[in-house]
């Protein structure tokens, strides 16, 4: 928790970039910005930020393209900053990889909690891996220590969330947990009703885990219940 | 082919080029008129007839009304008389069948012309009956039966070149329907849009300014709560354009048309936009000898603010000159920039409401509600407003306003009425 966090704010509005980048450095975390979706990709690969807030209407490139794009190369966490408040805009934030949103107009609390969650999120996940053992479930692998997960030995590239929201339900196998548990462990206490980005998550990720995402043998639903990852049956 | 009638050879050729003919104007004719007197020049190739009428049934009042008339033989002087055929084209259309009916006029009417066979038929479009076709052959011989299916032939393909012309009609609104829908789909986007950022900037600076683990210095704060009335100005404006431009369209916006000099309204628009924009290279070519116009002060200065709110917009930087010109009966007004300029194929738009040109460049912020209003107001003073533009030499808007009593307009007139 020592080092300073560098966040990356992209957005066209040189007035957002202000709002932002003052509430932010009274948190002492180091603010870079990006005015569009190309620089946002630029900038991130070039200084490796540990979280992105990224505007979605920018001219250039928007913020889901830009989302999708840093996501080829990149787990960084990634907050959507969406000016239209439709359910439709908020999961394509989060089909593209996004690993939160929020909605504008938004207070400097909202903004500053947020930003708060998501760190915690991803910094809790890298320091509990540190002396776990390797998961297997089926062809899946799933090394804690290195954080990698490869389905018959390839590789599978994973948001920081997707695999915190596996590593949760593998660390309690064969046990149902619900909705709450998981948004309340994964995302934070302030997630527990936000069953959408739940949802989202979970379908990403069975595309990326799952050799058949419709009949999914890693995660599965309890109908009215929760989800598991079921014990493997000896064949 | 055994049943029909024999026929000469050279007939029978000119029968299939006619019906060719006739079937490929249907398929490649959207000139109705002009695909009815092909049809019916070339069916007058194939039988006799002397005249030929359209009845078609109107879709609101199912009256069937006369739609169309040609004199091709005898008896051209009565083309202008379209009620000849309508009972035989009525009785067709009300039975969906092939009607003859003859008709002697009496001894008094001489020659050819005293006695008339009338062929009705009805006019079949996918198994509705939308009107009836009538042929008229003064004189006789009564039409035979080789002649009656040829004549049905012909009313079929007439059915369906009406038929083009009713489906490319209703596409024609269907398209204008949609696009209206869009444009104001594209408004509810565009207009959520505009009233959420400076909304959001309002939020997000006035909650920073509320957090009690911050504190800010006095500069700071003075910064804050500069953007904070900024954006509430931009509310303001966007509310007070919103609520013009629905008066304007329902027509319940008051006018207060009074005598006043345009050279002070000009200048007192110069004034408030060098006061935003006081790096704007302004030049104003207005003399002092422009008449006395009746007009509505405040809405006039609305229109040039507006004008000139969109040369800093859309041409920033560049030079601007407003150019008032004493045109005797009238008083041109032009405030042109030195910008982009716009595109010949928006021009024609650019006064309706919601249209926006897409630039691209979402930084420039607007409604597409603003040209809108400026034309109302000009037309409310019955005067016009216009454009000149090329693409990359600039725009001049423009708008001309009458000396003298204005014309009222119906704007101006439904406004006396309301409030």
């Amino acid at each position: 928790m020592s080092e300073v966090k560098t966040v990356l704010v992209v957005d066209d509005e040189p007035r957002y970039l202000r709002l932002m980048e003052v509430n932010l450095n009274t948190e002492s975390y180091r603010v870079i910005t990006a005015a569009d979706g190309q620089q946002a990709i630029d900038r991130t690969a070039a200084e490796k930020p540990d979280l992105i807030l990224l505007d979605v209407m920018m001219p250039v490139m928007d913020g889901f393209t830009a989302c999708e794009r840093i996501r080829e190369f990149s787990a960084v966490p990634i907050i959507i900053i969406t000016a239209k408040g439709e359910e439709r805009d908020r999961v394509r934030g989060l089909d593209a990889g996004a690993d939160d949103y929020i909605v504008k107009p938004f207070s400097a609390q909202e903004l500053l909690a947020r930003v708060r969650a998501v760190l915690r999120r991803a910094e809790r996940q890298q320091a509990s891996d540190f002396h776990q053992p390797v998961l297997t479930h089926h062809e899946l692998t799933i090394d804690l220590p290195r954080a990698l997960v490869t389905s018959t030995g390839r590789e599978i590239a994973l948001t920081a969330t997707e695999y915190r929201l596996l590593q949760t339900l593998a660390a309690s196998l064969g046990q149902v947990m619900t909705a709450e548990e998981l948004l309340t462990t994964v995302w934070g206490p302030e997630y527990k009703d936000d069953k959408e980005i739940l949802w989202v998550c979970l379908s990403r990720l069975r595309q990326k885990i799952e050799p058949d995402p419709k009949n999914p043998i890693h995660i599965v639903t309890r109908q009215g219940i929760g989800y598991l990852m079921p014990p493997e049956k000896p064949s | 082919m055994s049943d029909t009638a024999p026929v000469a050879p050279l007939q029978h050729g000119t029968e299939l080029n006619a019906v060719y003919a006739i079937a490929r104007i249907v398929a490649e004719t959207y000139d109705t008129e002009a695909g009815l007197d092909a049809i019916f020049r070339l069916a007058r190739t194939i039988f006799i007839f002397d005249v030929a009428a359209l009845y078609i049934q109107n879709e609101d009042t199912r009256e069937l009304e006369p739609a169309y008339a040609r004199a091709l033989g005898r008896g051209r002087s009565q083309e202008a008389d379209l009620a000849w055929g309508e009972p035989a084209a009525a009785e067709a259309f009300r039975s969906g069948e092939t009607i003859l009916r003859k008709e002697d006029r009496g001894p008094g009417v001489p020659g050819r012309e005293r006695r008339r066979d009338y062929l009705g038929l009805p006019l079949m479009v996918g198994g509705r009956c939308v009107g009836g076709l009538v042929f008229g052959r003064f004189g006789g011989p009564p039409f035979p039966p080789e002649h009656i299916r040829l004549a049905e032939f012909v009313a079929w393909h007439v059915g369906q070149l009406l038929e083009t012309r009713r489906l490319s009609t209703r596409i024609a609104t269907l398209e204008a329907q949609r696009e209206l829908a869009r444009m104001q789909d594209e408004f509810i986007a565009t207009i959520s849009h505009e009233l959420r950022t400076p909304l959001g900037f309002i939020k997000g600076y006035v909650t920073t300014l509320l957090r009690e683990d911050a504190t800010w210095d006095g500069s700071t704060r003075a910064e804050f709560l500069h953007i904070i009335d900024e954006e509430a100005e931009r509310l303001r404006e966007l509310i007070d354009n919103l609520l013009d431009s629905s008066r304007l369209e329902t027509g319940a916006l008051r006018m207060t048309l009074e005598p006043a000099r345009i050279t002070g309204t000009i200048r007192d628009a110069a004034a408030r936009v060098l006061s935003v924009a006081p790096e704007m290279p302004l030049t104003l070519e207005v003399p002092d000898t422009l008449p006395t116009l009746l007009i509505d002060a405040a809405r006039i200065a609305q229109v040039l603010d507006n004008l000139l709110g969109n040369a800093h917009k859309y041409a920033p930087g560049s030079p601007v000159t407003v150019r008032a010109i004493d045109q005797g009966d009238s008083v041109r007004v032009e405030v042109r920039d030195s910008g982009p300029g716009i595109p010949a194929e928006h021009q024609p738009q650019l006064f309706q409401r919601f249209y926006r040109v897409q630039t691209g460049n979402r930084t420039v912020r607007g409604t597409g509600l603003g040209l809108y209003i400026c034309r109302k107001i000009v037309e409310a003073h019955g005067g016009e407003i216009g454009i000149e533009s090329q693409a990359g030499q600039g725009t001049s808007f423009y708008f001309v306003l009458p000396v003298g009593p204005p014309i009222p307009t119906e704007a101006s007139q439904r406004s006396d009425n309301h409030e």
